[in-house]
């Protein structure tokens, strides 16, 4: 019995080794697809015949927004949209592991910026070049040029259209601003008038002023509980990143040197001042993201935020609903320096519709969905949309209150290109940002440290200096 | 009779062919674990010869694949990585501390409930409700319980003139709240065993020490810690095997932060291998880590197999 019993673990020993050596996965380079005929238009199509297509997006606001326009698009093409809702923390993990297995589960895809060159490097994702040629009605131009070459464009070819950004600018408590007991003291202390601040010295002198302890006047009024002077999404999210960037871009620097190592200095001295910051902003920065920065403003926590996600502006002037008094304003970041980014659609290499998810894409970032989204609270990548007096009236205020805005964070940010988004090595870079920067914010290390933890981290994953391919 | 002696010739013709067909004991009881043997084959011996394969090559799934051999390379690179040992420094710090509050804590809320005269059913109910949740559920409610500004646990303590710590935000705290979370959640369980130990442990000698008039303590110490050995010795082999494993509590409260003082193994070993996408690296962790616990579980696992080997072969 033994002896049979130790054959048979050897038998399937065996099998395990061959079976592991047969499956040996690797990376052939991915081969376009087929064209196909275009689904039938709808009128003459039914339920059994229509193509089925599948988007991984972000679960939550950017989803729920997309339900009625995926039922415009499916009025008029012969489709069947499954959008599948991940979380914004696993939704990278999860489309990596669908596109390098090629299983096309998901014919569309939605990548950071940081993620472009990556999937574009790696074969995951089809050109888009020759559809915008035979199809004049995508506007590519109209996409903001900025944002045209940051989230879509990879050694000269384009992988899709943005249908979203969340380039940073600057929420502020206007109220606060304008109470004429805050401006005297402010002045006396400081020698200067208080305002929406456009130098980092002065964001920090009012992130300092404010940050007021329980029974403090605010306003004339003492507070029920603490107030601070700036948010920060100080927890180990990404976010971090995105919010030092701002700082970085002011410095003259970049999270990647053009030769593809770490910019150890002025990452440094960003990171410094970001800690300098940490005293005005709330305890719970350290363990935060937006949501918590956007849950403190509405609480009525925090007087102002740093280079902030524009596209939350509907949340932050929700404030003037939930805290008496309040008026919030939006502006460009301190030294008109903030972070760039938006969400690509991108069609899988590995989908058996590629034309079908190419129309859904150019439809969702299309100037009629486009249109509606923004009303519905999105932001838009479009300038045409960005600058229609329409659709940034003062009725619709609370929707679209900072495009004006978003259109002046685009002029001033028009020649930045960050070495990051132009790596294929960005989307793992950007991975390994947020740990290792929060490292230094939770006082786990000093800056310095963090930095060359960084730099060497990156190093090991790029296995050398970064290759970069703007 | 007659028709006897007609067959008679006809079944010492069949009698060696059954005996050919005839299975062994020994065959037949392969033939009967087979299913279960080609499953685990399948499931388990598969993905782990898969793995030790994978960590003698260089796997990087978004560049290039699944490649060459690479020799010990990445054993070489991850026993020199200091964030690893950095990472298992952390994990045995909280299965220490959680255990051994698990453990303490449960043994007494289990006498507690022994010792109690009514209630006892709504007691073990309750008991059971953190373990009939998902720790990824009941993770994210206690993130907000231990949140600085909107927590209940900071307005108690700030009632009570406390001072109000930053639970999730400060590198000297993080790892105590995520030991407080899963002492909270694993207790029960604890206690619960060893409430069925105590329940199940024979009166005759506790009738004994009391007629002798032995003290509460020495019974303890002679008579219920030793027998009730076998199930607190069972209870800390299963805790620290699943409190090496900790991956859930750490994703939902802290996500390995602040810094990296809460990045247990298992948290680091999933950035490797699904963020990174480095499978090399991530196998190589996963089959040293592997290595320990199954080493660590034989070694803790004897001296309970002997004690109930001793006890059969005493019967």
């Amino acid at each position: 019995m033994k002896r049979n019993f130790k054959l048979l673990v050897f038998i399937l020993l065996l099998a395990s080794m061959l079976l592991t050596s047969c499956a040996q996965p690797t990376q052939a380079p991915v081969e376009e697809p087929a064209a196909e005929e275009p689904a039938a238009a709808t009128g003459e199509c039914k339920d059994e015949d229509r193509v089925p297509i599948a988007w991984s997006t972000i679960e939550g606001f950017y989803t729920i927004a997309m339900t009625e326009l995926v039922a415009d698009f499916e009025a008029t093409h012969c489709v069947k949209v499954q959008v599948v809702g991940i979380d914004n923390s696993q939704l990278y993990d999860k489309q990596v592991i669908e596109m390098v297995g090629k299983t096309g589960a998901y014919d569309v895809v939605n990548l950071e910026t940081a993620e472009k060159a990556e999937f574009a490097e790696n074969g995951f994702i089809l050109p888009f070049d020759d559809y915008i040629k035979a199809h004049p009605e995508v506007d590519y131009a109209d996409v903001a040029p900025i944002l045209a070459d940051m989230t879509t464009q990879y050694k000269g070819k384009i992988w899709g259209l943005p249908y979203y950004t969340y380039t940073a600018g600057y929420f502020g408590r206007c109220d606060l601003f304008e109470d004429p007991t805050e401006q005297a003291a402010f002045k006396e202390k400081y020698g200067y008038d208080l305002a929406i601040p456009t130098t980092w010295q002065q964001h920090r002198d009012i992130s300092e002023f404010f940050t007021r302890k329980t029974g403090d006047m605010l306003k004339g009024e003492p507070l029920t509980k603490d107030f601070y002077g700036t948010g920060l999404q100080a927890g180990r999210f990404q976010e971090i990143q995105d919010e030092l960037s701002a700082f970085l871009w002011s410095y003259g620097g970049d999270w990647l040197k053009d030769d593809g190592t770490v910019d150890v200095e002025n990452i440094t001295k960003a990171l410094k001042w970001y800690i300098d910051l940490l005293p005005f902003a709330p305890p719970n920065a350290l363990t935060v993201n937006y949501n918590g920065v956007m849950d403190s403003m509405q609480d009525g926590q925090i007087a102002q935020t740093v280079g902030f996600f524009l596209d939350q502006w509907p949340n932050a002037v929700n404030t003037e609903k939930t805290v008496p008094g309040a008026k919030m304003c939006n502006a460009e970041a301190p030294e008109n320096k903030a972070y760039i980014g938006g969400f690509l659609m991108a069609v899988s290499a590995a989908s058996k519709h590629p034309n079908e998810a190419m129309d859904f894409v150019a439809y969702i970032s299309g100037k009629e969905a486009q249109s509606k989204f923004s009303l519905m609270g999105g932001t838009t990548t479009r300038m045409s949309i960005l600058t229609d007096p329409e659709i940034t009236s003062e009725a619709n205020r609370t929707k679209t209150g900072h495009f004006a805005t978003l259109v002046k964070v685009f002029e001033s940010m028009k020649d930045t290109r960050s070495n990051l988004f132009y790596t294929p090595f960005g989307a793992k870079i950007y991975n390994t940002l947020g740990p290792t920067l929060q490292a230094a914010a939770a006082g786990e290390k000093t800056a310095e440290q963090a930095v060359l933890d960084l730099a060497v981290e990156v190093e090991k994953i790029c296995d050398g200096p970064c290759p970069i391919n703007k | 009779m007659p028709s006897t002696s007609m067959s008679a010739p006809q079944d010492s013709r069949a009698e060696p062919k059954k005996q050919r067909r005839a299975m062994s004991d020994t065959w037949f009881s392969v033939l009967l674990i087979l299913p279960a043997m080609i499953i685990i084959a399948f499931f388990a011996l598969y993905p782990l010869f898969y793995a030790i394969n994978v960590s003698f090559r260089l796997a990087d799934l978004t560049h290039g694949g699944i490649q060459g051999f690479v020799g010990l390379e990445n054993y070489r690179t991850v026993l020199f990585d200091k964030f690893f040992w950095q990472s298992v420094g952390t994990t045995l710090f909280f299965t220490v501390f959680a255990v051994a509050i698990e453990v303490i804590l449960g043994i007494f809320v289990a006498f507690l409930i022994n010792g109690a005269t009514v209630a006892k059913g709504l007691i073990r109910s309750l008991l059971i409700l953190p373990l009939a949740t998902a720790p990824a559920v009941t993770g994210l409610f206690w993130r907000y319980l231990y949140d600085t500004q909107f927590g209940l646990y900071n307005y108690f303590l700030k009632l009570a003139g406390l001072p109000q710590p930053n639970w999730l935000g400060d590198i000297d705290v993080a790892l105590w709240a995520v030991i407080i979370f899963d002492v909270w959640l694993w207790m029960p369980f604890v206690a619960l065993i060893v409430l069925a130990g105590l329940q199940a442990l024979p009166k005759e000698p506790f009738e004994a020490a009391e007629l002798d008039g032995a003290p509460y303590f020495r019974v303890l110490r002679k008579l219920t810690f030793p027998m009730l050995k076998p199930v607190l010795f069972l209870v800390i082999v299963l805790r620290t095997i699943d409190a090496l494993r900790l991956y859930d509590a750490v994703a939902v409260l802290t996500r390995g932060g602040p810094g990296s003082t809460t990045e247990t193994m298992t948290y680091y070993l999933y950035r490797q291998g699904l963020v990174f996408f480095r499978m090399d690296y991530a196998s190589t962790m996963a089959l040293l880590f592997l290595y320990a616990v199954v080493v660590a579980a034989l070694f803790a696992l004897r001296p309970l197999l002997n004690m109930f080997s001793a006890r059969a072969g005493a019967r």
